[in-house]
């Protein structure tokens, strides 16, 4: 036999990239029978190794092969009770639209020695890497089947993974497998029951399908909870005390050490002690440097939570642009957790690619030449895939609007990673005055450093302090009692929203974007956008159905102390971290399906027994 | 001298609450026989801290308070000498009461203790990643969830009643760790001792007040259930309020 390699790639553009690279530019192509994107790249390659010089076919899938579903008898909305589908047969096939692009693989499959597969590396693409195997088994059940390590579409980059070939992980493939089939089986049961249940209530829920997610619902979740905490606050009234000294032609206001308090007489007490006093006295003054931390590595929810506050884009559509930018070569893999450099990447090279530009590239050559520092290192690494960064330099002119926007920001925030903390110099005093504490601080700007280039944050001077020397004593010029109000916070912004889903556990870095486009699709939120110019902000709004669907869940389990609400992210989280224990190779893809539906099927029965709660939610937003 | 007289003295020297006799007598008069002295003073005192101390303890001219404290019109006067009060009332006057609502809605629903954690919010407003933040900025946190400041650290206003039955409030100055809204008990008993007294109100510091312990149950009990209700009433009567 030949000896033929056949690589896969996830998408057509990764298969052109690596073929471009592997074949030094010189490749033929062939388009497939049956799909117009997916073609194959054929040239030579030397692997090294044990396969050495072969002939080599790339090609590619397009996202998953396959989809799970439900035998065709449960297909039906009316075929089975909705309970019936935690337990009714699922079966995997090949999706009607990606069956020419599976039978290239098993043809191919035939003459090759070996599968070589290059979907992403992270666990989706790990899962697509079996489904690539399992078409290609089927065309040739001896061929050697390994898979490449890479995180970006650099030439040397690719070249190295290449020639360094490693297995699938099967557990990362199993932990989605477990994944795909929770979300079929829970999302089904809860969204027929609900859909079938709730039609009837309201006339503009007829005909509506009122799907369920397991990440959804919770994300739908915060914004509710948000929008009920704006909704119920009362404003109080709170009072401070206000000191001003006048001192070299400057009016120094020293700020209370207790803020503020919500007792008029305890305040009004406190203020009169102070003027009896008359002297305040300076008990403290400390001049120190003072510092501005440059940013860590950039990592995928970062892009999202500060791409939506500084660029103004959604973070669904900043992953579809950083996609992109990725595909193309520009920069490295958009899905990471990782905020830590590995000591391995040559990051002045990186840097020296940014040589061109007219907007920083001067301040890049200033980095080379003596300012370059090592970024810092936060705390997490997916051990996948390096912080998101620029792989070499492009031109603004071959960008569109989007794209040129979400590269500046990938350019900006690296380079500004290399740089040196911003530095300054505080002057802090502090006064007693009777029983009362108050400071007032300056701070002088001395070095931007990387906020010369990462332009998204501010750090400036304040007014300079006159001298002040300890232990001496003054008269302050004005004291007095100041009345404000607490305000109500603000309705919930996408990059909170990515927050909170963060830290609780909701989706992954990679699909958050996905589960707040959808509650969107929904109409379980809508948008709302406050302000203008540099202050505008998209808030998230629940509609009715939104809340009543929260609301009504809510309700399903109040009283219930065991039983947790679906608006709630603490099941989703579970099932997360056993996710995580698949993946860690601690518990098997049965188990944690087996788990996670017991737990979902308790709340099942709940609301199937009180659905009643569910619909007066409904008809208590929806009809009233 | 007799068991009771021994028991009181006890008292005076470990505590220096003087122990009205009639309260003594009837603690005897229901206690076991033949339990050797120093354990029929422990109860004795434990009961003492547990009980209304208008009924257990005597009120001596100097142990309570001038009838007129809590006149507004006195700008300041010293008290010398030792009071021993009970507590009735506690609330935090460094947080909003509405914060206070919301703390007590997110115990009740259990998450509290699960930890919901909102940290990463922080780091949305920007500022996450400075450190020795100025001045500056503490304007732009208004509007903040937490900007209603609410850390449960006071300072705090109680009520406090002596053995006579005078109440009388008491601003925490400076910090005194016993005090809070979860740890100290309705009914804790107080040792305060050379106070100073500012327009009807009284200046707690570590220096002046002692917390000799024990909760009056059935107090502690209906105010904490009845605690949110209040709060409530409370910002619904301030709305009201022109």
């Amino acid at each position: 036999m030949a000896r033929k390699i056949l690589c896969v790639a996830e998408k057509p553009a990764i298969a052109r990239a690596v073929a471009t690279h592997l074949s030094g530019g010189s490749f033929q192509t062939h388009a497939i029978r049956g799909n117009q994107y997916v073609k194959n790249y054929e040239f030579e390659f030397n692997f090294g190794g044990s396969w050495g010089q072969c002939s080599v076919t790339m090609t590619s899938v397009i996202g998953h092969l396959t989809g799970l579903d439900f035998a065709s008898q449960y297909k039906g909305w009316m075929s089975c009770p909705p309970g019936a589908l935690f337990e009714a047969p699922v079966q995997e096939d090949v999706d009607k639209d990606k069956k020419p692009i599976a039978e290239n693989i098993r043809n191919q499959a035939r003459y090759s020695k070996a599968l070589f597969i290059w979907t992403d590396c992270d666990r989706e693409g790990e899962h697509i890497g079996t489904e690539v195997r399992n078409q290609a088994k089927a065309g040739n059940a001896r061929i050697e089947v390994k898979r490449a390590r890479f995180s970006n579409t650099e030439r040397a980059h690719v070249l190295q993974a290449a020639r360094a070939p490693v297995e699938l992980d099967e557990f990362q493939a199993n932990a989605v497998a477990a994944r795909i089939e929770l979300d079929l089986r829970i999302g089904a049961a809860f969204t027929r029951l609900q859909t079938l249940q709730l039609q009837a209530v309201a006339a503009i829920l007829k005909e509506k399908v009122i799907s369920y997610g397991s990440c959804q619902f919770p994300t739908l979740g915060f914004v509710v909870d948000r929008y009920f905490r704006v909704q119920n606050f009362k404003p109080e009234t709170f009072w401070s005390i206000k000191v001003m000294l006048e001192r070299e032609r400057k009016k120094v206001n020293f700020l209370w050490r207790r803020v503020h308090l919500f007792d008029r007489a305890a305040v009004t007490m406190m203020l009169e002690r102070c003027l009896k006093a008359k002297q305040a006295k300076v008990t403290k003054v400390t001049q120190k440097p003072k510092s501005k931390w440059r940013p860590l590595p950039l990592t995928t929810v970062d892009l999202q939570m500060m791409g939506s506050r500084f660029l103004r884009i959604d973070s669904q559509t900043i992953m579809k642009v950083a996609e992109a930018l990725y595909t193309k070569g520009f920069i490295s893999y958009p899905r990471t957790e990782t905020d830590q450099f590995d000591k391995a990447i040559d990051l002045k090279k990186l840097v020296e690619t940014q040589f061109p530009d007219d907007r920083w590239g001067q301040y890049a050559k200033d980095l080379i030449e003596g300012k370059f520092r090592t970024p810092r290192s936060g705390r997490n690494n997916d051990k996948a895939h390096p912080p998101i960064h620029p792989v070499c330099w492009v031109s603004p002119t071959s960008l569109n609007d989007n794209e040129r926007k979400v590269y500046e920001f990938v350019v900006r925030r690296f380079l500004a990673c290399c740089s040196d903390d911003a530095k300054g110099s505080g002057t802090d005093v502090e006064i007693q005055y009777g029983d009362e504490f108050f400071h007032a601080s300056g701070l002088l700007v001395l070095e931007r450093n990387y906020l010369d280039v990462y332009v998204y944050e501010k750090w400036e001077s304040s007014q300079q302090l006159p001298h002040f020397e300890r232990g001496e004593t003054f008269e302050p010029t004005e004291a007095n009692i100041s009345e404000g109000k607490t305000t109500a916070p603000n309705y919930l912004t996408e990059p909170e929203l990515i927050g909170l889903m963060d830290a609780n556990g909701i989706g992954t870095d990679a699909t958050m974007a996905e589960h707040i486009a959808k509650i969107k699709d929904r109409q379980y939120v809508v948008v709302n956008k406050r302000g203008t110019g540099r202050n505008k902000v998209e808030e998230l709004i629940p509609t009715h159905l939104g809340v009543a669907l929260v609301e009504g869940y809510d309700n399903v389990v109040s009283g219930l102390p065991s039983s947790i609400s679906l608006s709630k992210p603490f099941l989703r989280k579970e099932m997360e971290k056993q996710m995580l224990e698949i993946c860690a190779g601690a518990k098997t893809r049965q188990d944690v399906v087996q788990q996670s539906l017991d737990m979902y099927r308790e709340v099942f029965i709940h609301t199937q027994r009180r659905i009643e709660m569910l619909k007066a939610a409904c008809r208590k937003y929806l009809v009233e | 001298m007799t068991s009771a007289e021994q028991i009181a003295a006890q008292i005076v020297s470990s505590m220096s609450l003087a122990v009205s006799p009639s309260w003594l007598n009837a603690f005897l008069a229901n206690a076991q026989r033949n339990i050797p002295l120093s354990a029929l003073t422990k109860t004795a005192l434990f009961r003492v801290l547990a009980s209304d101390i208008r009924e257990s303890l005597t009120a001596g001219a100097t142990s309570v308070f001038p009838v007129d404290i809590s006149d507004p019109n006195v700008q300041e006067r010293r008290l010398l000498g030792s009071i021993p009060v009970q507590v009735l009332d506690i609330e935090d006057i460094g947080s909003s009461l509405w914060s206070q609502v919301e703390a007590i809605e997110r115990v009740e629903r259990g998450e509290a203790i699960r930890g919901r954690e909102i940290i990463r919010t922080v780091n949305v407003e920007g500022d996450g990643e400075e450190r020795e933040s100025g001045s500056t900025n503490s304007a732009s946190t208004a509007g903040h969830p937490s900007a209603s400041g609410s850390n449960g650290n006071g300072p705090h206003r109680l009520i406090l009643q002596d053995a006579k039955g005078t109440n009388v409030a008491a601003i925490e100055m400076q910090r005194i760790e016993a005090i809070s809204v979860d740890k100290l008990p309705i009914g804790s008993k107080l040792l305060l001792r050379n106070l100073t007294v500012a327009r009807g109100m009284i200046l707690l510091d570590s220096g002046c007040c002692t917390l000799l312990g024990g909760k009056i149950e059935t107090l502690d009990k209906t105010w904490r259930e009845g605690r949110k209700a209040r709060l409530l009433q409370r910002i619904d009567s301030m709305a009201n309020e022109p």
